[in-house]
């Protein structure tokens, strides 16, 4: 058997097409991204190298700037948000007695639909004329807020509502993973904590929570990765606009490649949205430090 | 053993009888968020079946006659047909391929013998961290060369590659959990390596094929980005792609784009609600081990 295992000729027929395809499609094109970024590239003519000139560019470039500072706006709030809202929802879901599995299959909905059509019904929600403001009118508001066109304060309300919007649609994932490990504690730790007379609350608090740390660490870094990475959303919504106050890395990205073709400009773009995730990725874990504990 | 058996019947009889105020508070902080997750799909398929007059004379009444012109205009006129059919290829190939060459990729690291095994799988697993933006402008020109934008193989093959990832690692943990005598036991019948791989390995992990298929397929089923750059072509656009296009700021037909949303949305939701449990706890398992 030991000999079957190591043939290296089946060794090979079952890496090769794995490898192959991943050097192909993903390997050699970040490392191409890479050099694109240092190059002036249009797209009709051949990459030419100009140095730093791309990142020079884009620290002076404004709309860069807003879109970095909304991105990290997104990337806090939805770290922040999914940890406390899911945690909510999980103990809440987890202290019912009956129809747990109906909310838990109501509040994940969302994640499993496309977040291009969910863009494009509370890009309709939020419009001036329908949704919201028709219920605000009926209740007698004379001047609704203009929700998705307000272009006023640092971050502007529709990053807000865009932000909100996320929250609703990918807090089931965060509920889920802590419901997950939640289900996995012994029970008799509980009924210990209670016998030494916890309340439920502070059973939560020093029982529940430093168990499910680990967790918290793995939503966390889903969570970063998926608002670094956040596209459909915005894109569906607002297109980055009203005035490009609510771009971000991805959607500016994608105007500066595909709109205008200067793709050298957007690889930089590319580069620095995978500086930042790798970065975060490492940050989460080496904060959120996962302490084994016997379960 | 004998009386917590009898007690636990008794409790749960009791606890039926009346709610705690605190339960009740739980219950209604529930219902509370339910309504804010089921009411704007509610709102979006009510309008959907009305006029563009009724939804500014009468918003949230129910439409006076039910008609499905604005789903059949919506089908034709979106090109919505085409693209579910498109994104149904697209995605049915990318996951039977990412599974095969996925599993067989898992197989090779877990279960062969051979020195690389461990820095394969960290190249691989560097995949998972790699977001999809940045590969698209390489990408896009290297298959524009080859003549592969505008066609569903140039989507298959990058969805199928960024489906390995996961796929591999999933897979790996599951393969690794079969004990040794099964295969040395297939080993001694005189099975080959293939047939330990078909018909042991796999057959024992459809566990593992479920989780992987079910993430792949569903993401792969709303990609927006990339397909919206490969393709531009309207018989060849995926559905998230054609909904976009056909609901923007030009179309004024309000209830039309709303029928698009709920032809876009309705057959998740419907394979949602047949199988919602094994959904919701494949796509956890995923994440978790993810």
């Amino acid at each position: 058997m030991d000999k079957m295992l190591r043939n290296k000729k089946s060794i090979l027929v079952f890496m090769l097409p794995a490898f192959i395809l991943f050097t192909l499609v993903l390997f050699i094109p970040i490392v191409q991204s890479v050099y694109y970024s240092f190059c002036e590239y249009k797209g009709m003519t051949a990459p030419v190298f100009i140095g730093l000139d791309n990142y020079k560019a884009l620290i002076s470039d404004k709309t860069f700037g807003i879109a970095l500072k909304n991105s990290m706006f997104f990337l806090i709030f939805s770290c922040v948000s999914q940890l406390i809202i899911g945690l909510i929802y999980a103990a809440v879901l987890t202290n019912i007695k009956a129809g747990r599995n109906l909310f838990k299959n109501i509040i994940y909905l969302p994640c499993v639909l496309s977040s291009a059509a969910l863009g494009l019904m509370w890009m309709f929600i939020f419009s001036p004329k329908l949704g919201i403001n028709q219920l605000l009118e009926k209740m007698g508001d004379k001047e609704p807020p203009l929700w998705l066109m307000d272009t006023k304060g640092y971050i502007t309300l529709p990053m807000w509502v865009i932000a909100f919007v996320a929250l609703w649609q990918y807090v089931g994932q965060s509920m889920m993973l802590y419901m997950a490990q939640i289900s996995g504690i012994n029970k008799s730790l509980m009924e210990a904590s209670y016998i030494d007379g916890c309340t439920k609350v502070k059973t939560f608090r020093y029982i529940t929570l430093p168990l499910i740390k680990p967790m918290v660490a793995t939503a966390m870094s889903l969570n970063a990765i998926g608002s670094l990475k956040f596209f459909d959303l915005i894109f569906n919504m607002t297109e980055g606009g009203p005035n490009h106050k609510t771009e971000v890395l991805a959607t500016h990205l994608y105007q500066q490649g595909f709109k205008y073709f200067k793709y050298g400009y957007a690889s930089a773009i590319g580069v620095v949205l995978l500086v930042l995730c790798l970065l975060v990725t490492l940050f989460i874990n080496k904060v959120v430090k996962t302490e084994q504990y016997e379960m | 053993m004998k009386s917590s058996k009898s007690a636990a019947p008794e409790r749960e009889f009791a606890s039926k009888k009346k709610l705690s105020p605190i339960q009740i508070l739980l219950y209604a902080f529930l219902i509370l968020i339910c309504i804010t997750y089921i009411f704007p799909l509610l709102w979006v398929f009510n309008v959907s079946f009305k006029t563009n007059k009724e939804i500014f004379s009468a918003p949230f009444a129910l439409p006076e006659k039910i008609t499905f012109d604005n789903f059949s205009f919506a089908w034709t006129a979106g090109h919505l047909g085409t693209a579910t059919l498109n994104s149904f290829i697209v995605c049915v190939a990318a996951l039977v391929l990412s599974t095969i060459i996925g599993s067989m990729a898992a197989f090779g690291i877990a279960r062969m013998r051979w020195k690389g095994a461990k820095l394969a799988m960290t190249y691989f697993l560097t995949g998972m961290m790699i977001p999809i933006h940045c590969v698209l402008i390489p990408l896009f020109t290297r298959f524009a060369k080859m003549g592969l934008s505008n066609s569903l193989i140039g989507l298959i093959i990058p969805y199928l590659t960024f489906s390995l990832p996961i796929t591999i690692f999933i897979m790996t943990g599951f393969f690794k959990g079969i004990p040794n005598e099964l295969i040395e036991c297939a080993c001694m019948e005189g099975a080959n390596i293939f047939q330990i791989f078909f018909r042991i390995c796999l057959p024992l992990s459809r566990t593992g094929l479920f989780v992987t298929g079910l993430m792949t397929f569903v993401g792969n089923w709303n990609e927006l980005l990339l397909a919206m750059v490969f393709i531009s072509d309207d018989a060849k656009k995926t559905l998230p792609v054609s909904l976009s296009k056909f609901v923007g700021p030009y179309n004024t037909n309000y209830s039309q784009m709303f029928a698009a949303i709920i032809i876009a949305i309705i057959p998740t939701i419907i394979v949602y609600c047949v199988f919602s449990n094994k959904i919701v706890d494949g796509l956890t398992a995923g994440a978790v081990k993810g």
